[in-house]
């Protein structure tokens, strides 16, 4: 237990912020802890951590991905236009910009791992060529209005449980499963820990790369489609707020930005986290300016937390 | 000139020195060509332009291209300085927006009162950058996460300042932009400044260490150079260029916006890579990032001319972005494999 709790110490205070805010919250606001209110927080805290899955793999595996908000756009907006309201096209439509999802993240991941091109400049280009692409598309128009069976999966509800929440239910247990029993997941550490030791060790670096990015891009895809199910409509500028929130969501989880660490299970908690603190400050009758302020704050603590020197400074005052 | 000798003699093996003493041709153009692809991008770019235009060479259309490139000129050279460190700032996007809301809310008719707050503005980005130099040395935390936080912070500041667009800029203030000196306006004048201060600034000590720490951080180190010294001026810089774009910023819009830091915050950095700079740090001259921002200015020029969809502009510049990091990524690897 003890050792458990050593090697997971990051992800279980992730978890351990999350009760306190939680309490905190009901503390300022009652009705917080309610049923109802609970419950529509889980769906929200649902879009960050669905996106911050595939975010979870890249960083883990040491590089990052900032086509996130485009792609989760694209997605929206292309099923929108594609289904015109309509829930049978979805049958080929879903599966259909799942796998443009995919093919994405594939040209992300090909960009990283075979011509060396660094992440950020990578996904930040597919990004702004996808945000262009999809303006010329849609020549910055509305869309028509998402179909109802999307909007069963992202609002609707099977005996109390959210729909969604059981997709997020479902994706966590497979992406658990992936980082801590497959060869995929020790491939990954081996690959964030040092990718040079990991390609003489004989694990496939460049696969395993490829394999985050092309997981990021139907994560976001997938997503995007859900949330335009949420809202009703997909608009421009809807994945934008996205890009920050999985990476937040990621590094308040514990994850080393640097990749060798940190779990799914993390970024779970660091989406609860963000989606309370997003509930906490109506409450507290604060602006979205302090939100931000908060956001950051939260953000630098468990960094903090998480680094070298606090480890250290722990060390040093246990020998004492 | 002596910062790449020495940058280039800790890179490569001493043999291979010895076996060609004299002026390496071939190794010093795969050592610039990035920075060259980005000229002849820029050439490409400024030609099709022309032909498509009248008017394009001429001092008008210098001063008003600079005029428009020369905010994202000014935070690009902050991140230029802290790409060649090894590092990322985020954070500029915040202070850009907390400098023009600070602007637009206390800028006043009366010019020294305004000038006060502009040399707080600037005062402000200083001391802020260092703050994040000394949080990511003294906590050992990444530059990536800990900007990436101050970014959220300076926003929700800049939010609470002035919620949404507005404000005023005194029309003196304005019209700072567009005053001329010897038929080249201040943009322009501002553009030579900055190369002055990159000649400068990259022979100093300071540039040498920031150079040096960016090559190999742990050689610096053993070498005596103290890493978080090295972290505050180079985050001090950027937050004072930062906050510098920002004054410069309210020029062109004449009014304080919170939200309008995000813009420059990736293009700064894709403005290095275009010219040259290396994400891995330690490679990059500001002539570059200068070149690069150009070159993405210009690209809404060129979609202008073509009389196609303005939309077709982020499309351009990220086929750029990936040209020409594709030209520099496979030019290393072919100095690398003549090292070995």
């Amino acid at each position: 237990m003890s050792a458990f709790l050593t090697r997971n110490r990051l992800i279980v205070l992730a978890y351990a912020g999350m009760v306190v805010l939680l309490l905190v919250t009901a503390l300022f606001s009652p009705g917080f802890l309610s049923v109802s209110n609970m419950r529509s927080t889980v769906v929200l805290a649902a879009f960050v951590g669905i996106v911050a899955l595939g975010q979870t793999f890249v960083i883990i595996g040491g590089g990052i991905d900032l086509s996130v908000p485009w792609v989760l756009n694209s997605a929206a907006i292309i099923m929108a236009l594609l289904c015109g309201g309509q829930d049978l096209p979805l049958i080929w439509v879903m599966p259909l910009l799942l796998a443009g999802g995919a093919v994405i993240g594939l040209v992300n991941g090909v960009g990283v791992a075979r011509f060396g091109v660094p992440p950020i400049i990578m996904t930040l280009a597919t990004n702004v060529i996808l945000q262009g692409l999809i303006l010329v598309l849609t020549g910055g128009s509305p869309t028509p209005s998402a179909p109802a069976l999307i909007q069963f999966l992202s609002v609707g509800r099977i005996g109390g449980f959210p729909v969604i929440a059981l997709i997020w239910l479902a994706l966590t247990l497979v992406a658990t499963l992936l980082l801590s029993k497959a060869a995929f997941g020790r491939h990954l550490y081996a690959l964030g820990t040092s990718a040079t030791v990991a390609e003489f060790s004989g694990v496939p670096t460049a696969r395993t790369t490829i394999l985050t990015y092309v997981a990021s891009g139907l994560t976001a895809a997938f997503a995007g489609m859900l949330l335009t199910g949420y809202s009703g409509q997909a608009y421009l500028g809807m994945g934008d707020a996205y890009l920050f929130t999985s990476i937040a969501a990621v590094a308040i989880g514990g994850a080393s930005i640097l990749g060798g660490s940190g779990h799914y299970l993390g970024t779970v908690a660091g989406a609860m986290v963000l989606t309370i603190l997003t509930g906490l400050l109506p409450a507290l009758n604060l602006s979205s300016g302090a939100l931000l302020i908060v956001y950051g704050a939260v953000i630098l603590l468990t960094v903090s937390i998480g680094s070298e020197a606090f480890a250290g400074l722990g060390g040093r005052l246990r020998r004492n | 000139m002596t910062v790449e000798r020495t940058a280039e003699m800790a890179q490569r093996p001493a043999e291979v020195k010895s076996v060609n003493p004299g002026i390496d041709w071939r190794g010093r153009a795969l050592d610039r060509a990035p920075f060259l692809v980005a000229c002849l991008m820029l050439a490409l770019i400024v030609a099709i332009y022309g032909s498509l235009q009248s008017g394009v060479f001429t001092l008008d259309e210098l001063n008003l291209d600079t005029a428009a490139a020369m905010t994202l000129m000014l935070a690009a050279t902050g991140q230029t300085i802290v790409l060649v460190r090894g590092g990322i700032d985020l954070s500029i996007g915040g202070m850009i927006s907390l400098g023009t809301v600070i602007a637009a809310t206390r800028f006043t008719d009366d010019p020294s009162t305004t000038a006060l707050w502009a040399l707080a503005i600037l005062a402000l980005g200083f001391g802020i950058g260092a703050l994040n130099g000394l949080l990511i040395s003294l906590l050992k935390l990444q530059p990536f996460l800990v900007t990436l936080a101050t970014w959220s912070i300076l926003n929700g500041v800049a939010m609470i300042i002035l919620p949404t667009d507005g404000g005023s800029i005194p029309s003196w203030w304005v019209g700072f932009a567009s005053a001329q000196f010897i038929g080249l306006t201040s943009p322009v004048w501002m553009l030579l400044a900055l190369l002055l201060f990159w000649w400068w600034f990259h022979a100093t000590r300071v540039g040498i260490t920031i150079q040096a720490s960016g090559s190999n951080e742990k050689s610096a180190f053993l070498s005596g150079v103290s890493i978080t010294r090295v972290n505050l001026v180079t985050y001090g810089l950027s937050g004072l260029f930062a906050a510098g774009a920002a004054l410069f910023l309210v020029t062109q819009t004449g009014a304080g916006s919170p939200t309008i830091g995000k813009d420059y915050i990736l293009p700064s950095v894709a403005a290095a890579v275009i010219g040259g700079v290396s994400l891995f740090g330690g490679r990059g001259h500001l002539a570059g990032t200068l070149i690069g921002a150009f070159v993405l200015t210009l690209i809404g020029n060129l979609v202008f001319v073509l009389h196609v969809s303005s939309y077709w502009q982020p499309v351009a510049s990220g086929v750029i972005l990936l040209l020409s990091v594709l030209a520099s990524s496979i030019a290393e690897k072919a100095a690398r494999s003549r090292v070995q």
